[in-house]
């Protein structure tokens, strides 16, 4: 994964491209907003930080805006 | 409480080895929750299958691993257990401790959870079993307090684990604990922030005997090797044979390659070095007298996992031999988890392992695409069939 | 406040004066007893580590005792092995004979070296797991109490690994000990079309079917399954809390031998399946208990020295591996999935 501070517009696709959807891996985020995967790691590092975003682990890791998915019933 | 009855977990608690249903018991002394763990797995016990559900979003602010949801299908009846989450704790290297740090653990799991732990998970992490979504921030904010982080979980990597290695092992061909310390912390981001397809998973061993289980249990194996040939110390030789080994039987005649020769005179070993595989069985018989080479490394393989879903595998050789005493040499070492996890990161598909993304795609095409140069230590034997995937810069226009 | 990314403790601040002192330079060891290892350093150094078998779950008040004999014993020290033993690290070799006593005393099993039974490594089994086809913490018990003689003795041919996994997840990697006890379901997924319309991603769900058994059914929001195509392996049950596979009646464990992950002598080695199934039988699941006694009994009776299960089998063949321990042999002790096909014997060479 990249070192460093995320570039702000990604993160800001990111967080567009998360409300449109319930949950996504951050390969498919990248693929979705045409950036390179790293830097999707990397704003995604920051936006859980910042929670606005969470991962999400149903089988495997998901990324979602916080909060947009539920304990299982 | 409810004077609830355990007739078939009070019958574990005899016996000679220790009993887990004892240990159970003292935590359910001063813990509501694991009195009601005692009972569910009572219940489990009649009813004969578990009564958990599948995990939810449970973490801490920043991280995406290292706390396992875990909900009980029966909460009315132990609400105790309506939550009853994990934290993994990521282990020092070589599992050391002194009683300072331990007791820190139990005072904050006293605190803000059920006071039952597992020293240790198979993957290596201190697993600190069952705590309530609440909870988990207040102990995550203690635990990190007191010098320890959380280990991976989900699609990251996992926390790698070694072997004893040089701290208490002569067999140790490098140095494990630090290679362990040295690239855990370098791959923080990669443990906390799952990104993969799916789980990764690193263990190094310090010899071929592999007390990690390196091959079966992990996506990269790193197995301590040397290049050059054994060192034999014949005097110490002689003294094995003076105090009754029977050399030729135990040692010579199990050689896998039969490169050991005893003269029953002068009571001499010697290898042909060109023909010995590195496999240990010698060295453990004999080791005040055998020892590894002097050129020592780590052969790096890659793609072990278990059962689900294609079958097991054994991790594959993909580096013969790689140093591993230096910084550099560690750097050649994330150079080339830098490749191969990009790799898998490009190919593979949800929920593989990057053992079954190489299978799936063939290994040629791995090892052309993570720039690894093919040799002839990679396969027990070469292909039977001839169906060869032809570069076209390479067919005749 | 959470301090994030600062990774596992150093564990040059968790390891003892004589470890520091003697890092690296170790140049042999001995066992001078079941259960104690001495190791000499170049330096002429001598550290004893006593080795104490745990049943891995554990509670605080397990910790603190094992915190309260280091300190008294140890100088504070101690660490873990990788078949979750305790190992006490002693550098005053006459304080070993007080602490086994201390140990004994307080029930604790001092063993697990050399030709032995090391502690089983083990799954979560009922105790936490979502998954599981058995428990593990119980057979465990159930199966270390059988065999307690061989832990604290050194009398075995060879080290034996037992291993558990209570379903083929395999968190405890048994797939490669030299003796593996695995929970087994046997029974198609009930399909709960409710919880699976709920939350579950269809086509994962139909992707993560090895046989390809799931089929989608848009309906109902959910799938159908053909039952002639499922192995029942829970795959798709972890994928979904709606493909509910537990079944009490059904689910059991199956025994397999002959694994390895050491590279001594040959190479490492899967375990393989000999006994199908048992059923579970708690709290002391006796049909395991005995199936394992007795395989363990035959390979005492005829290994040579320093033989593990795999070589001896391997030695006498597979075949024999059968009439020697009575167990009978079916087709479902022959692979029928992907990668079988090397299994079948290609050659008029066998026993009887």
């Amino acid at each position: 994964m990249d070192k460093g501070a995320a570039n702000p517009e990604i993160k800001d696709k990111v967080v567009a491209y998360l409300h449109t959807v319930q949950k996504a891996k951050s390969k498919d985020i990248a693929t979705a907003i045409g950036e390179k995967k790293s830097a999707v790691d990397l704003a995604v590092k920051e936006l859980t930080a910042e929670d606005i975003c969470e991962y999400l682990y149903i089988t495997t890791t998901y990324i979602c805006i916080k909060g947009k998915v539920g304990a299982p019933e | 409480m409810t004077e609830k009855k355990t007739p078939q977990l009070d019958e574990l608690e005899k016996g000679q080895w220790p009993s887990f249903v004892t240990e159970i018991k003292k935590a359910a002394a001063t813990n509501a929750a694991s009195e009601d763990l005692l009972h569910l797995l009572e219940r489990s016990y009649e009813d004969r299958i578990g009564h958990w559900k599948h995990g939810g979003i449970v973490g801490v602010r920043g991280y995406g691993g290292g706390v396992i949801g875990r909900y009980t299908d029966l909460p009315e009846e132990y609400p105790n257990l309506a939550e009853f989450h994990t934290i993994r704790l990521a282990q020092p290297a070589g599992w050391f401790y002194d009683s300072k740090a331990l007791r820190s653990i139990c005072d904050i799991w006293e605190k803000h959870g059920s006071g039952l732990t597992n020293f240790h998970g198979s993957t290596g992490d201190i697993i600190m079993l069952g705590t309530t979504t609440d909870h988990i921030q207040p102990a995550f904010d203690e635990f990190s307090e007191a010098g320890f982080d959380l280990g991976g979980s989900g699609s990251d990597l996992r926390s790698p684990s070694c072997c004893v290695g040089p701290a208490r092992c002569e067999y140790a061909c490098y140095d494990t604990l630090e290679a362990c310390h040295n690239i855990t912390n370098e791959y923080q981001d990669e443990i906390h922030r799952p990104m993969w397809p799916y789980k990764f998973k690193i263990k190094f061993s310090g010899c071929a005997n592999d007390c990690t289980a390196s091959i079966a249990r992990s996506d990269c194996s790193v197995i301590g090797t040397w290049r050059d040939t054994i060192q034999i110390d014949q005097d110490a030789v002689k003294q094995y044979a003076a105090d009754g080994l029977d050399i030729q039987d135990r040692v010579c005649d199990k050689c896998p390659t039969r490169c050991l020769k005893f003269n029953s005179e002068t009571k001499e070993l010697t290898v042909i070095g060109e023909d010995c595989t590195r496999c240990m069985h010698c060295i453990n018989y004999m080791p005040k007298a055998i020892r590894a080479g002097k050129v020592k490394g780590a052969t790096i393989l890659f793609g072990g996992k278990s059962t689900i879903v294609q079958s097991a595998f054994m991790s594959w050789v993909i580096v013969p031999f790689m140093k591993m005493e230096s910084e550099d040499d560690f750097a050649e070492f994330k150079d080339l988890m830098g490749r191969v996890w990009e790799w898998w990161d490009e190919n593979g598909k949800t929920r593989e392992r990057i053992g079954e993304t190489i299978y799936r795609l063939g290994m040629g095409k791995f090892l052309r695409e993570c720039e690894l140069p093919p040799v002839p230590q990679m396969v027990f034997r070469p292909r039977a069939n001839p169906y060869v995937f032809w570069p076209q810069d390479e067919i005749i226009k | 406040m959470s301090i994030l990314d600062q990774g596992p403790p150093d564990y040059k601040k968790m390891i003892p004066p004589i470890i520091k002192d003697n890092y690296g330079k170790w140049i042999y060891h001995e066992i001078p007893k079941p259960g104690v290892l001495k190791h000499v350093s170049e330096t002429g150094d001598e550290l004893f580590s006593v080795r104490v078998g745990s049943p891995r779950l554990i509670s605080l008040d397990f910790v603190r005792n094992l915190c309260d004999l280091a300190d008294a014993y140890c100088d504070g020290y101690l660490r873990f092995t990788s078949r979750n033993n305790v190992e006490f690290l002693l550098s005053d070799a006459s304080k070993v004979e007080p602490l086994i006593a201390a140990l004994t005393e307080k029930g604790l099993p001092v063993g697990g070296t050399g030709a032995s039974l090391s502690n089983i490594v083990h799954t979560q089994g009922w105790i936490h797991c979502h998954t599981p086809a058995t428990d593990a913490s119980g057979i465990v018990k159930a199966v270390m109490d059988d065999l307690f003689e061989y832990f604290g003795s050194m009398k075995l041919p060879a080290k034996l690994r037992v291993g558990l996994a209570c379903c083929l997840n395999m968190c405890g990697a048994a797939h490669c000990s030299d003796l593996a006890i695995v929970g087994v379901h046997r029974t198609v997924p009930r399909i709960n079309d409710e919880k699976i319309a709920k939350g579950t991603e269809i086509p994962s769900l139909v992707a993560s079917c090895p046989t390809g058994a799931i089929r989608p059914n848009p309906k109902a929001k959910s799938v159908t399954i053909v039952d002639d195509k499922c192995m029942y392996c829970g795959n798709c049950y972890t994928m979904s809390p709606g493909m509910e596979i537990m079944d009490g009646k059904n689910d059991g464990c199956a025994i397999l031998v002959g694994g390895k992950v050491s590279n001594a002598r040959n190479v490492p080695s899967f375990s393989r399946m000999v006994i199908p199934f048992l059923p579970n039988n708690p709290p002391r699941w006796p049909e395991v208990t005995d199936a394992v006694r007795m395989i363990v009994e035959v390979w005492i009776a005829h290994a040579r020295k320093g033989e593990r299960m795999s070589e001896w089998i391997e030695r006498i063949g597979w075949e024999r591996f059968f009439t020697l321990t009575d167990i009978p042999f079916s087709d479902k002790l022959i692979d029928d999935y992907i990668f079988s096909r090397e299994t079948f014997r290609t050659s008029a060479t066998f026993k009887y």
